[in-house]
């Protein structure tokens, strides 16, 4: 409690100051600082647990902007289903919800969405690191406020464990058990991006732009089929239970289960980026989809709230912001400068976090609306290799339907 | 003579000890399931029989969590299953006593649309009822009552049947001696009854607290985990936010207990009722 | 005992009701209720006429409206996305609201309809009215019209608002459903969408979903067929055993079995979920006692099909049989007994008798509560969605599992990231038309077994 005050107040002043920084460059854009025109009554989404702190954030946001009415709301399912919540029905949905970045695509081309003004996306792009802003873009606008970033790490147990082993996939998995779940597309789909193949092209919008039907795919099957005959890669539906029991000594997972298993492994607990796989003979970095949670505002907020609602959440997502929610959930700020502040630099989760943002690490999640096609079918494709329902010989075959289906204009 | 006696004593204690393995195994996951309400758990996956730890903090939790408001859940619940059991009785009865006992013009068709409308699934419906409690501006526990008790004429079939074993003289010596059909309703039909009224409200007091999708659906608009039922509230404490899956899960068997124990309890109660309804149904058809 | 009304000839025809009627009558042609307002019958003249007039003025604001785009479902499908220069931000001008207008559509079709039906009931009861006014006959008056609302139209008053329950939250959201099949309503077009025929059953039958369709909808027909049946004849069986000479605290027992259905499906089947788990309980249990070397996945995401489909049939006997133990303990405690004493004197061992006489009679009284219970399992939701979710995954699929039964499928359509509402609609209607042809065929079969 006492942490994320003094946090509060110290970035206040930075933030202040970085604001007025960016309204000096920009003087001519209508920009957003003359925070007393600002009026208007908005309702926020936030997930159920995270509801007391956002309170919290808006109470800050209120001091800045005492005319707009805030209304901080549970989001009915949480942010990762924000887009059927919304599409159930848009007009009773937030003016601001937390959205993850990969429905973005989607929720803008169905109308849901309005896109940033030209002075916010200024000052998204300044304050933000590349990643995170190329993580909200679709079709050269910004649609959403990013605030955090995600992406799986490895999470293990020291005293079984030691950081030159986690490096490599081969030497983790001959002297500890992974815990992980195949099933998961979200896991593993990165192994055919680890191959080489990508999806949906280089820049995840172009919709034929998926190559997974080809050697590189062939031997990213290959490698998933080849860790069920591995003894030391466990299929779990729960490893925090197998990490618990001492069953496991590692397992692959995002930093919103950090917390929890700090409480499970103690000071056993340790942290490490994503190791490196022999696919095809060949060594390359195990890749992790990027994400990026990100604040949107609802196209169907009335025309006098908009500006209210785009103020909210610019303000939700500013660095002050940002280090709130980090302290309180142990998201990882997209910031640049609250990367840099003290908290998240001796982190070694948001270390490892930000390690897997650099290039090289992970591909960002599509944003294309074809996303919700390619999850569904994804993972029994992943699922199949594994098991090996999908035989070596139907691999190219199987590749080659995902594909079709999955570039599917519709 | 003593061989056959032995052979019936044989064969009873066989039978007996078929039963008792069979409840044994029937209630083996219901036991398990109360055991892991009391187990400490930080995994969010409770892997053994026995719990490792016991402790009594998912109880006391889910008691005095602000963010997930299980006193307010059950207060709500209990308003809307005491609200629609009362409404969706009456409603029941009357359905059914009016398509047992009188004929008019429309019995037949009405019959027919009913046995119709129950064959559609109702998740599209779902949609549809949104918007129409939202155009009523009723989203909220009051329109959650206004649907199950809207649904209650479709659910007719059981206390008909029952009605339809009445036999049919009783009305009609009454008549002759100059009572209104409204009279015969209420001083021969309705105390003649009674198991089959106890059996309907207490299924339309159980509903609510089962109904976790369409409860979801018109609560979860408005925000506020202090209007939810609690079918809804536990469903989303372990479904709304990743990682809350695992910190919450003991705290979501717990709160499943505690609900499950009444009904339970309340079923055991109705089962009597049941069977008399299910079995004059069944006989008519 | 009822008055054949119908098979009466009418006394008088509405043209005679015209031609004749004082003006009164001719007026209630336009003017549901003057006729009756004339003489004296105030409850029914006021409502018949309020009724009306009601109808109109809803006409006039908003009926005609509401019924006239429902021919394109609202002219604007597009959005624009717009600069407002006075506030500085984007704005998005959305396209009309095509969920609203069909729902809307849809309540005033029915409201005419009803309006048409109201309006025939009123020329009936202005015929009767006129007979009696024309034969000189005791006109009711409106105190005895009120009290036959208790009597003799006794019927009207238990049904009325039960039936503008049903009108309103089912007939019309079942209606808007249907109607929902024959739109583009999809993430593509989630706003604004329009009327496209017979296309979105065209994508389900021999489209993008074709391969899941009829893999699915086989898998539904062999888990009903599998789940009543085992339910039934189990239950049966374990009714007889709890009835069977010797057995005491008879009641207790059934308790015993009883409460496994008595807890909310939604907590017993998750939790059955987990204790089935890889991980779970029962494996760790099977391997302590080393009667396993390896857990069975039972229904994980990457379990075998066939070893998940049969226990969700084991597992829906757990939660099915103890219903089907009560029932069929009723019906057991009911049967005639001359024909077993008859057949045990004969010398028939009691495996004979179960298969000969009690079965099938217990079969005869059951027929038709099993038919209902199959069009249950076809639509039984819970114990899928619970327990499995659809696991485990198919790659053969698109977007189902191999337990995923119609409904559970369709609620993924619905509820799911594809956003294909459309194509649930038609698969609301594929089911149906799957359980009625069964309950049709079935009842026609049970039928002549009752007969012959």
């Amino acid at each position: 409690m006492k942490l994320w005050q003094k946090i509060a107040l110290g970035s206040t002043a930075l933030l202040s100051a970085t604001v007025l920084a960016a309204c000096g460059s920009s003087s001519s854009s209508s920009s957003s600082t003359d925070s007393s025109k600002v009026t208007g009554t908005v309702k926020l989404w936030a997930d159920t647990t995270q509801v007391s702190y956002y309170k919290k954030i808006v109470k800050n946001f209120n001091k800045k902007y005492p005319d707009v009415t805030v209304k901080v709301t549970q989001s009915p399912n949480g942010s990762a289903n924000a887009k059927t919540d919304v599409g159930k029905d848009p007009a009773k949905a937030a003016d601001v919800f937390e959205v993850p970045n990969d429905q973005l695509g989607s929720m803008a081309d169905q109308g849901y969405i309005n896109p940033l003004s030209p002075a916010a996306t200024k000052q998204v792009k300044a304050n933000n690191v590349a990643v995170s802003v190329k993580g909200v873009t679709w079709k050269n606008k910004l649609y959403a406020f990013p605030f955090a970033e995600q992406a799986q790490t490895v999470y293990y147990n020291k005293s079984k464990l030691s950081a030159e082993d986690v490096k490599d996939w081969d030497t983790l998995t001959s002297k500890g058990v992974l815990a992980t779940d195949f099933t998961n597309a979200y896991n593993f789909y990165p192994v055919f991006l680890s191959a080489g193949t990508y999806l949906y092209g280089k820049d995840g919008e172009t919709l034929t732009g998926t190559n997974v039907n080809s050697a590189a795919g062939v031997a990213a099957m290959t490698w998933l089929a080849q860790q069920k005959q591995n003894k030391n890669v466990m299929q779990t539906s729960n490893a925090l239970n197998q990490l618990k029991s001492g069953n496991a000594a590692a397992t692959l997972d995002g930093p919103w289960n950090a917390a929890n298993i700090k409480k499970i492994l103690g000071d056993d607990f340790a942290v490490a980026p994503y190791p490196t796989v022999t696919i095809n003979g060949k060594k390359v970095q195990l890749q992790a989809f990027q994400g990026i949670e990100a604040f949107a505002v609802n196209s169907h907020t009335a025309t006098k709230n908009q500006k209210a609602a785009a103020t909210l959440a610019e303000f939700i997502t500013n660095k002050q912001s940002q280090l709130i929610v980090y302290n309180e959930s142990g998201q990882i700020p997209v910031d640049k400068s609250a990367q840099k502040s003290d908290a998240v630099a001796s982190d070694p989760v948001a270390q490892a976090v930000m390690t897997m943002g650099k290039p090289g690490y992970s591909t960002l999640m599509p944003m294309m609306p074809q996303m919700a096609t390619f999850w569904n079918l994804s993972a029994p494709l992943i699922n199949g290799a594994y098991t090996g329902s999908i035989k070596a010989a139907d691999y190219a075959a199987k590749l080659d339907t995902f594909a079709a289906a999955i570039s599917k204009k519709n | 003579m003593t061989s056959y006696h032995a052979q019936r004593r044989a064969s009873l204690i066989a039978r007996y000890v078929l039963l008792a393995l069979l409840a044994a195994l029937w209630l083996f996951p219901i036991v398990w399931i109360v055991l892991a309400s009391f187990s400490y758990n930080d995994t969010g996956f409770v892997s053994t029989i026995w719990p490792k730890q016991f402790t009594l903090s998912n109880y006391t939790g889910i008691f005095t969590s602000t963010q997930f408001p299980f006193v307010y859940w059950i207060r709500n619940t209990l308003f809307v299953s005491l609200v629609s059991m009362v409404l969706s009785t009456f409603v029941t009865i009357s359905v059914a006593y009016a398509l047992s006992r009188l004929r008019f013009r429309f019995r037949k068709p009405y019959l027919q649309i009913a046995l119709v409308l129950g064959m559609f699934p109702g998740f599209m419906s779902m949609i549809a009822l949104y918007y129409i409690l939202k155009s009523f501006n009723m989203l909220n526990l009051g329109g959650l009552i206004l649907v199950y008790v809207g649904g209650a004429g479709l659910g007719f079939y059981i206390a008909k049947g029952f009605f339809d074993t009445i036999p049919r003289s009783i009305d009609e010596a009454a008549e002759i001696d100059g009572a209104s059909r409204w009279q015969v309703f209420l001083h021969i039909g309705l105390p003649m009854s009674k198991p089959i009224i106890v059996y309907t409200a207490l299924t339309a007091f159980i509903a609510p607290w089962t109904d976790f999708i369409f409860s979801g659906i018109i609560l979860s608009s408005s925000g506020n985990a202090k209007t939810y039922t609690i079918a809804y509230g536990l469903y989303n404490m372990v479904h709304a936010t990743k990682g809350t899956s695992t910190t919450y899960f003991t705290w979501f068997i717990a709160g499943c207990v505690v609900i499950a124990v009444p009904i339970t309890i309340l079923f055991i109660i109705m089962q009597k009722f049941y069977v008399n309804g299910i079995t004059a149904g069944a006989d008519k058809g | 005992m009822f008055k054949k009304k119908s098979n009466l000839p009418p006394a008088a025809t509405y043209k005679e009701v015209w031609q004749k009627g004082d003006l009164s009558f001719k007026l209630s042609f336009f003017f549901m209720g003057l006729a009756q307002l004339k003489r004296r019958q105030w409850a029914q003249g006021i409502s018949l006429l309020g009724l009306e007039l009601a109808f109109i003025g809803w006409l006039s604001f908003s009926g005609v409206s509401a019924l006239g785009m429902l021919s394109n479902l609202g002219a604007n499908k597009t959005k624009r996305v717009v600069f407002d220069n006075a506030q500085g931000v984007y704005l998005t001008k959305l396209p009309d609201n095509s969920v609203v207008i069909l729902l809307f559509g849809v309540l005033a079709v029915i409201l005419v309809l009803a309006m048409i039906g109201l309006y025939i009931a009123s020329l009936r009861s202005l015929r009767t009215l006129y007979v009696q006014v024309r034969d000189g006959e005791h006109v009711a008056t409106n105190r005895e019209q009120l009290r036959s609302l208790l009597d003799s139209r006794l019927h009207l008053t238990l049904m009325v608002i039960p039936i503008i329950g049903v009108m309103a939250f089912t007939v019309l959201p079942t209606l808007y459903m249907i109607s929902m099949a024959f739109t583009n309503y999809d993430s593509k077009h989630p706003i604004g969408f329009s009327w496209t025929g017979f296309k979105a059953f065209g994508n389900v039958l021999t489209g993008d979903l074709a391969g899941t369709f009829f893999p699915v909808l086989g898998w539904t027909l062999v888990w009903a067929v599998c789940a009543t049946v085992t339910t039934f004849f189990f239950g049966v069986l374990l009714a007889m055993l709890i009835e069977s000479k010797g057995i005491t605290h008879k009641g207790l027992w059934r308790t015993l079995f009883v409460i496994v259905y008595a807890v909310p499906q939604f907590v017993s089947l998750l939790m059955m979920a987990q204790f089935l788990d890889l991980q779970g309980p029962l494996n760790t249990l099977l391997m302590n006692w080393g009667w396993i070397s390896h857990p069975i996945n039972f229904i994980g995401a990457s379990a075998n099909a066939t070893v998940a489909r049969i226990t969700v049939i084991v597992v829906n006997m757990w939660i099915g049989i103890p219903v089907s133990m009560l029932t069929s303990t009723a019906i057991i405690q009911n049967l005639p007994q001359d024909q077993i004493e008859a057949a045990r004197m004969d010398g028939a061992n009691p495996f004979q008798v179960f298969r000969h006489i009690t079965f099938p009679q217990i079969l005869f009284v059951m027929a038709p509560a099993l038919i209902q219970q199959f069009i249950g399992n076809i639509n039984n939701f819970n114990v899928i969605f619970l327990l499995t979710g659809g696991y485990p995954m198919n790659n053969n699929y698109n977007g189902a599992g191999d337990t995923d039964l119609l409904v559970t499928w369709l609620y993924n359509l619905v509820f799911g990231q594809t956003q294909r509402y459309n194509a649930s609609a038609v698969l609301g209607i594929l089911i149906f038309i799957i359980s009625a042809t069964v309950s049709l065929l079935a009842y026609r079969r049970t039928n002549a077994f009752k007969e012959g």
